[in-house]
């Protein structure tokens, strides 16, 4: 991206012509009530009936229950905890090792080692997948019969349990999950790489600085805004996970997890407003990562 | 809300029902008759299962009706769990007219809602062709009938006679608790698993903790239990779960890794004895070759309490249900009309369906053997039950009871915990 | 001068660690396509092969029997249908409404931009559950109004909508973006010359736009058309379902041919794969643009 040094809006008082003031209020009026009506309302919707009881077909059944829901949450329903953990878990996994593992192989993409071009479809590939499909391939290797069973000698009989071995079934699911995020992490901060001054580079290694130094003190700083992104994304998305439970569980809670719960409560003849409760926290855990998201994005303009 | 009444149909009133064999003409004349007056144009029938198999069978019925009624049916299969899940969509939208479904809470709660059309009319015109305890279940809380029965199936071991015939057991004359673990036993010395079970979907070890929980306490206990009027904590349910946990050593390791289709391939696979599952699975032995189908067998789960002796069954029925907000509810009606009649019913048999028809007028002449037995296993039973998830809340069974049971399968020494998790889970649900 | 000698010593072992690197790096990559690659063989592969000789074993038959049973069997024709009549208005309609606002909000200076940007990005990052249960409400109760309860629910049109309204505060983050790196000064000659803004924007930033909404356009295209969460709650019709339902089709297939159900997920897997293959560079200029700020 060029850095041109007059950009900024100019302020200037202008009028407008009414055929103008038209058409801009048509450009913004329309997709923002769009936007508002379809995804905003029912935000509200679903907040303000996480407080309710209701089975979700006759308006009139809606009862006031307060903050029952999320008491019963809170207070009785142990699975919440463990999803709580499971969620927890998985950020640790991403924050730490999923998406450090992204960053690094953007970088070294970035540096045009043999076979980038190469490598960068190869961990891409995954994100274009769609859940069925990876839920497929992945049984393939998992499931009784499949590539890991022979490789390891064992028969349908008596095969190694993967899913249901609670020691490392955590592991298996978070590795399916990295399997996408880190070819999405990849791309996300190579795109920011190849926006970086190439003489901050060069000029570091003059220095005789080590690549690994070059990234640390020169790369890393530089890019800044884009961290900023790819912590919010990676919060996000650990916070959000759910496809990859469902694609191996169903809407069972085998693997408790935040997403899974809100699905179970909300679908089914059992839709209970406790599912609305599950979201509400679910966007409550989020919020602050988004702020912290739009406030970066945006303190440019914010001036 | 719960309508306990509802839940089990006594087996004196089937046996009335099978007594009323051949219906021949009466029958068929009021059907004639009934086909001409309601039909109103086009109707729609909402199908559920999305295998090869299923799609067979609900395209030569439609065929059958179309050409027996003159008029147009547009078919709409739908993936079965998505089907389940979305149902209070579904009829709150635009429901087709006709759709499959399953009598229990699950049809009981619908109709209070409102949601569900009435179809006492058609009772009224072939409800002789069903046993009276049939009608029972498929009244609302109303006393409003809302389903028409087709099909019905056991929970029961199957096991495939070969492999019995080899390993030198006889499953048709287990008599006790003790001699079922001589049997699980000896299926393991050979190095074949007892008794095969996968529960990564939380609901198939549900048909275990039923058939114990009936055969240890007893129907009314079972049932009283499902309704909330006795305690998960009692020791009773303890009790259940004591023999669930005798049996684990005879099990496959990795339960909570597979499903129910883990289950039928250790079967097929001849890699197990025994497995306790409902008959609906047998189409897929069919298809891989008539050789394995004619292999497999059923027998009711052996008798533990002397009280209770073999008593009570889960036979889950399955049928039809007219929607209140569809386009044609008149058209609905007719097309379950013939679905649910004999005529309905052979069709789908002729197609190589292997349920059995719930219809007491059907000939049965057609059954295989396999069927037959299946039969003979349901009619043993004097109560039946439709299985957990279809005799309680929708809001208890799966989040509360599945992950319960996988969490003992987990961990069966911390049952007790488990169970008063339960408890308390279900003493916090809202009212209805 | 010894810079040459540290620079030289410097250049070889880098190069090595770069060897090793790179090999390090290609042997992840492989192991990434690898499930794919199982899968893809194993679909080329006859079920009753792979039953009587073992999955490791050396393949007897190979032929592509099973794709041709899973295209039958999956009813693609009407699926991929239902899923093209879906993807192409959503990305259209997200990319134009995108447009529009980002237009507004980087050319003319109002108090409100700052307050817009933010409303649409909040927007794109809410979880898709915390909608559903008022907004198939809504979608019944619209129907009813205009007479036709079919209007939005179970319908293409209303899948289409949520979409839209979903995706457009990435598209719109990511066209603001974008515009904010156009000189300002081809805009304001514009409005010297006395354009209104409609030419301004059909006429000027339009054109500009190209290259960010082409790669846009690639990007929505594989999430709209891999998303299954909108189509399997708001549609009850089989026959309007898109491809994300057809993969249900095989799966009480899954005993006699569990090999068909890996042939089946490629063949749903082609379309998104190939508009990868050919436009890669889009894909990642696209999430570029959504990333960096000029």
């Amino acid at each position: 991206m060029k850095s041109t040094a007059t950009n900024t809006p100019v302020r200037r008082r202008r009028s407008f012509s009414p055929k103008d003031r038209l058409t801009l209020s048509a450009f913004v009026g329309i997709p923002t009530a769009f936007h508002i009506l379809l995804v905003w309302v029912p935000a509200i919707g679903t907040i303000g009936l996480s407080f309710t009881f209701w089975s979700g077909i006759h308006l009139s059944d809606i009862k006031w229950a307060g903050l029952q829901n999320y008491n019963n949450i809170l207070t009785g329903t142990p699975v919440f905890w463990d999803a709580i953990w499971h969620n927890v878990i998985w950020l640790l996994w991403f924050g730490l090792i999923a998406t450090p593992l992204g960053i690094l192989l953007a970088y070294q993409i970035d540096r045009q080692i043999k076979g980038h071009r190469f490598y960068e479809s190869a961990f891409f590939v995954p994100v274009v997948l769609s859940l069925a499909v990876t839920g497929i391939i992945w049984n393939f290797m998992l499931q009784p019969g499949g590539f890991i069973q022979g490789i390891m000698g064992r028969d349908i009989s008596n095969p190694v349990s993967i899913y249901g071995n609670y020691s490392i079934n955590t592991y298996v699911i978070l590795g399916i999950a990295s399997w996408r995020h880190i070819g999405y992490i990849m791309l996300l901060y190579l795109s920011g790489l190849k926006s970086v001054d190439p003489s901050l580079k060069e000029a570091s290694a003059i220095d005789g600085a080590t690549e690994w130094q070059t990234f640390r003190k020169v790369i890393l700083p530089t890019m800044k805004p884009v961290n900023i992104i790819i912590i919010v994304i990676t919060v996000i998305d650990s916070l959000r996970a759910f496809d990859i439970v469902y694609m191996i569980y169903g809407s069972s809670t085998g693997w408790p997890i935040l997403g899974i719960l809100v699905f179970q409560n909300i679908s089914g003849g059992g839709m209970s407003m406790k599912g609305a409760a599950y979201a509400v926290i679910l966007f409550a855990l989020c919020i602050g990562p988004m702020i912290t998201y739009l406030k970066q994005s945006f303190a440019e303009d914010v001036k | 809300m719960m309508s306990e009444q509802n839940n089990g149909i006594s087996r004196r009133s089937v046996l009335k029902g099978a007594a009323v064999g051949g219906l021949g003409l009466a029958a068929g004349g009021s059907l004639l008759a009934s086909c001409g007056k309601k039909d109103a144009g086009p109707m729609k029938w909402g199908g559920r299962g999305l295998e090869e198999s299923s799609v067979k069978w609900h395209e030569a019925v439609k065929a059958a009706y179309e050409t027996a009624s003159g008029t147009t049916v547009t078919l709409n299969m739908n993936d079965s769990n998505a089907f389940q899940n979305n149902l209070s969509q579904y009829l709150q939208g635009t429901p087709d007219d006709g759709f499959d479904w399953m009598a229990g809470y699950r049809m009981q709660f619908y109709a209070d809602q409102g949601l569900l059309e009435d179809v006492s009319s058609v009772w009224d015109s072939i409800g002789d062709q069903f046993a009276a305890s049939y009608k029972q279940a498929s009244t609302g809380s109303d006393g409003k009938q809302y389903f028409l029965p087709t099909s019905w199936y056991p929970w029961g071991l199957h096991y495939r006679k070969s492999t019995m015939t080899e390993l030198g057991l006889d499953p048709e004359n287990i008599a006790n608790w003790d001699d079922f673990m001589k049997m699980l036993e000896a299926t393991k010395k050979k190095g074949l698993i007892g008794y095969a079970l996968g529960d990564k979907g939380g609901w198939e070890a549900m048909g275990t903790f039923d058939i114990l929980n009936a055969r240890i306490n007893g129907y009314q206990f079972h049932v009283d239990l499902l309704a909330g009027k006795e305690k998960w904590t009692d020791a009773k349910v303890a009790d259940v779960f004591k023999h669930f946990e005798m049996m684990i050593p005879y099990m496959n390791k990795n339960v909570l890794d597979i499903s129910w289709e883990g289950m039928r391939d250790l079967l097929l696979q001849k890699k197990c004895g025994a497995m306790m599952m409902g008959s609906w699975f047998s189409g897929d032995f069919k298809t891989k070759s008539q050789a394995d189908y004619d292999d497999l067998w059923i027998v009711p789960f052996p008798e533990i309490n002397p009280e209770h002796a073999r008593d009570t069954i889960d036979a889950p029925i399955d049928g039809l249900c007219v929607a209140a907000n569809g386009e044609n509810p008149e058209g609905g009606k007719a097309l379950v009309e013939w679905l649910a009649s004999k005529e309905g019913m052979q069709a789908r048999l002729d197609s190589g369906n292997t349920f059995t028809s719930a219809n007491s007028g059907q000939d049965t002449s057609t059954y295989d053997a396999f069927q037959k037995q299946q039969l003979a296993v349901m009619g043993e039973a004097k109560n039946i039950t439709q299985f957990l998830d279809r005799d309680t809340r929708q809001d208890f069974a799966n989040p509360v009871v599945a992950p319960a049971i996988q969490n003992f399968l987990r961990a069966p020494k911390d049952i007790n915990k488990i169970l008063e998790s339960v408890q308390a889970q279900w003493d916090a649900l809202p009212a209805l | 001068m010894t810079t040459a000698v540290v620079d030289k010593k410097y250049k070889n072992s880098q190069k090595t660690k770069d060897r090793i690197i790179s090999i390090v790096i290609g042997f992840f990559a492989l192991a990434w396509l690898f499930p794919i690659a199982w899968t893809i063989w194993s679909s080329l592969r006859p079920y009753n092969d792979v039953i009587s000789n073992g999955v490791f074993s050396f393949p007897k038959h190979m032929n592509l029997d099973n794709y041709y049973n899973a295209i039958r069997l999956m009813k693609l024709p009407m699926y991929l249908t239902n899923s093209f009549l879906i993807t192409f208005p959503a990305v259209i309609l997200t990319l134009g409404f995108g447009s529009l606002i980002a237009f507004v909000v980087s050319r003319y200076s109002f108090k409100f931009n700052v307050a817009l940007l933010l409303f649409f990005t909040a927007g794109n990052l809410l979880p898709q559950q915390l909608v559903f249960i008022p907004l198939f409400k809504m979608y019944l109760a619209i129907g009813d109004f205009f007479g036709n309860r079919a209007l939005l629910y179970d319908s293409i049109l209303g899948v289409v909508l949520i979409h839209v309204a979903f995706q457009l505060g990435f598209a719109t983050f990511v066209l603001s973006s974008y515009l904010k790196t156009i000189p300002k000064e081809i805009s304001e000659s514009a409005m010297v010359d006395g354009a209104s803004v409609w030419v301004h924007y059909t006429k000027i930033i339009l054109p500009l736009l190209r290259p960010p909404l082409a790669s846009l356009a690639v990007l929505m295209t594989t999430w709209i058309y891999n998303d299954f969460f909108w189509a399997l709650v708001l549609m009850k019709s089989d026959s309007k379902r898109p491809i994300t339902s057809a993969l249900a089709r095989l799966q009480g297939e899954f005993i006699t041919d569990f090999n068909l159900l890996a042939a089946g997920a490629i063949v749903a897997a082609l379309p998104t794969l190939l508009i990868f293959i050919v436009l890669r560079k889009q894909f990642v200029s696209g999430l570029t643009l959504g990333s960096t700020k000029g």
